[in-house]
């Protein structure tokens, strides 16, 4: 699997005019292969921005990409190859989806990168397969689809150019907590089966805490940290004074910490809580 | 970029010209179309010129912008230079005999008086809208078209429609852009192939842009309707439109021009072939 490097890049939008923003500046980050990286940040943060750059839809301004050691940009007519290989899924992905079957949909990528018909066949079943789309609906319009159900054919229909990078920028907004938990339970069954990297964008901490393995924070369009999700959420000040919080239970449990109560600070449902806690206070379950 | 492209191009400002009624300002732009085309000789179109002058230092607007809105129409300007020094014929000698082309002093003369009128209409008319938001500038147009309602032309829904037009054109490109990107994302090639191939190239973008403003425009109809949105029957404003004595001032002025213009035009004849 492929390593992505960043390395310390800036990038501005529209620069030299009255509207001159600065969006990212000296981002640097390296993939460690088949890790699932949380990128967070408060809005305007610039994470939308930093992902563009991972396949080459923007390019930086200063530094450099490096795709297995390679500069993306060494060859600019070659980027759609870079695109295929570090898969993105916009936010609000259903917005995209155009063709008259769901199935000719998630094939658009597949075509485009020249494959056979029995390749394409092959991996657009899988990936509607991963994100739990009924064979039958295949053959539906984009159009006739629920919400959800659109949400996970545009996911599919990058799944299905099986990225050795797959990145997804904000996969659960706008969706009820049944559909978020569908939506990451099948990014982390592809990730698992497939060895894949993962670069996810969220607003949700809970979603961090779940799923990843290391957390990238973004502030003002600087990385303010880069950890461990645990090592991340020990710095729970920090996190509040740029506008994040933690997990409600991974904050009492901190708290309970620096009182000197030995609990694992890395859990974040209540479920998980208690059984650290109960253990502790001796109890059988009965308060 | 798509977003590089400057739709409506109000230039926040807050000079003479910046507040002056958007309807007077409107009147005044067509009479200052009148004013450019006034001038029968030199010594017009040099008063037109200062008067020009005069304007745009009373906007405050850097001079960089005029030239953004008179670079489009150089190739006009040059177009109709030449066909007026190939047309345009004197009494004296040619300046220049070639093959049938032969060229006057009197055919330079006329293209040059042609293009500094072209010059200034265009500069003197992009002021109307640098200083003027398109909002204000609809509702100057609704209000000067209100008279039609007599001949059933409803002003008031054209300037609607023109409002949420303007409002939609940067939502429109923003979303095109996003559309583009995540095309280009699952490897859409949107920069090579032939004419057929980019053409169909465009089916991936143009289908969700469709579908989007109409879901975009189904919504707005929506909310409009739930706030109780039933035409300009009994609509009244939250920014009314106020004349105040400077608007009336410019006006004379712009009248006065008018006036001196024509005595111009007496005094000196015409010095256009
Ligand atoms: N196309 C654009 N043109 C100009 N400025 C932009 C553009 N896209 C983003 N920006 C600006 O760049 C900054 C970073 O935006 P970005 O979209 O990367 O933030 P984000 O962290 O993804 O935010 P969100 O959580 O709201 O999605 C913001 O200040 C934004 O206003
Ligand atoms: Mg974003």
């Amino acid at each position: 699997m492929a390593t992505l490097t960043v390395d310390n890049i800036t990038y501005t939008y529209a620069p030299g005019s009255p509207f001159e923003q600065h969006a990212i500046r000296q981002v640097s980050l390296e993939t460690v292969p088949g890790e699932l990286v949380g990128v967070i940040g408060h809005t305007g943060s610039g994470k939308s921005t930093l992902v563009q750059h991972l396949n080459g839809l923007l390019r930086p301004m200063e530094g450099r990409i490096l795709l297995d050691g390679a500069d993306i940009w060494a060859e600019p007519k070659k980027i759609r190859d870079v695109r295929f290989r570090v898969g993105m899924v916009f936010q609000y992905p259903e917005h995209q989806l155009f063709e008259d079957t769901i199935y000719k949909d998630i094939a658009f990528g597949p075509k485009n990168m020249g494959l056979d018909e029995a390749e394409i066949d092959r991996r657009v079943r899988a990936a509607a397969a991963y994100v739990g789309l009924d064979e039958a609906l295949l053959e539906k319009s984009p159009f006739d689809l629920s919400g959800g159900e659109k949400r996970r054919a545009a996911i599919a229909g990058v799944m299905a150019m099986e990225p050795e990078i797959l990145i997804l920028d904000e996969p659960t907004a706008g969706l009820d907590p049944r559909g978020r938990e569908t939506v990451l339970a099948m990014i982390e069954e592809y990730r698992r089966s497939r060895g894949t990297t993962v670069l996810l964008v969220t607003h949700s901490m809970e979603d961090v805490a779940r799923v990843a393995d290391r957390v990238l924070v973004m502030n003002g369009g600087r990385v303010a940290m880069l950890d461990t999700v645990e090592k991340v959420f020990s710095r729970a000040e920090e996190l509040e004074e740029i506008g994040l919080s933690i997990p409600a239970v991974t904050k009492t449990l901190l708290l309970l910490r620096r009182q000197g109560i030995p609990v694992d600070t890395s859990v974040y449902t209540v479920e998980q809580a208690v059984q650290q806690l109960l253990p502790l206070l001796g109890g059988d379950g009965v308060c | 970029m798509l977003s590089d492209i400057t739709i409506g191009q109000y230039f926040p400002g807050n000079s003479l010209l910046h507040r002056l009624d958007p309807r007077m300002k409107l009147t005044l732009t067509l009479l200052f179309i009148v004013v450019v085309f006034l001038p029968q000789n030199w010594f017009g179109l040099l008063a037109v010129v200062a008067f020009l002058g005069g304007i745009l230092a009373l906007s405050h607007l850097p001079v960089k912008l005029l030239w953004r809105s008179i670079k489009p129409v150089l190739f006009l300007v040059a177009f109709t230079s030449v066909l007026n020094m190939l047309y345009v014929s004197g009494e004296g000698e040619p300046l220049l005999a070639f093959w049938v082309i032969k060229i006057y002093p009197e055919g330079i003369a006329t293209a040059v008086f042609i293009s500094i009128r072209i010059v200034c209409l265009i500069a003197g008319s992009s002021l109307l809208t640098y200083t003027t938001t398109p909002t204000a500038l609809t509702d100057a147009m609704e209000y000067l078209l209100s008279p039609l309602k007599v001949v059933k032309v409803n002003a008031h829904e054209l300037a609607m429609m023109m409002t949420i037009a303007l409002r939609f054109i940067p939502t429109l490109m923003e979303e095109t852009d996003k559309i583009m990107s995540a095309q280009k994302a699952r490897g859409a090639d949107l920069e090579s192939g032939g004419l057929m191939q980019r053409v169909r190239a465009l089916i991936p973008i143009l289908i969700p842009l469709f579908v989007s403003s109409f879901r975009r425009a189904y919504e707005l109809a929506m909310a409009m309707e739930c706030r109780c949105y039933q035409g300009g029957e009994g609509r009244t404003r939250m920014k009314r439109l106020q004349t105040a004595r400077r608007d009336w001032v410019a006006l004379a002025v712009y009248v006065a021009v008018v006036v001196a213009l024509i005595g111009l035009n007496i005094l000196f004849g015409s010095s256009l072939k």
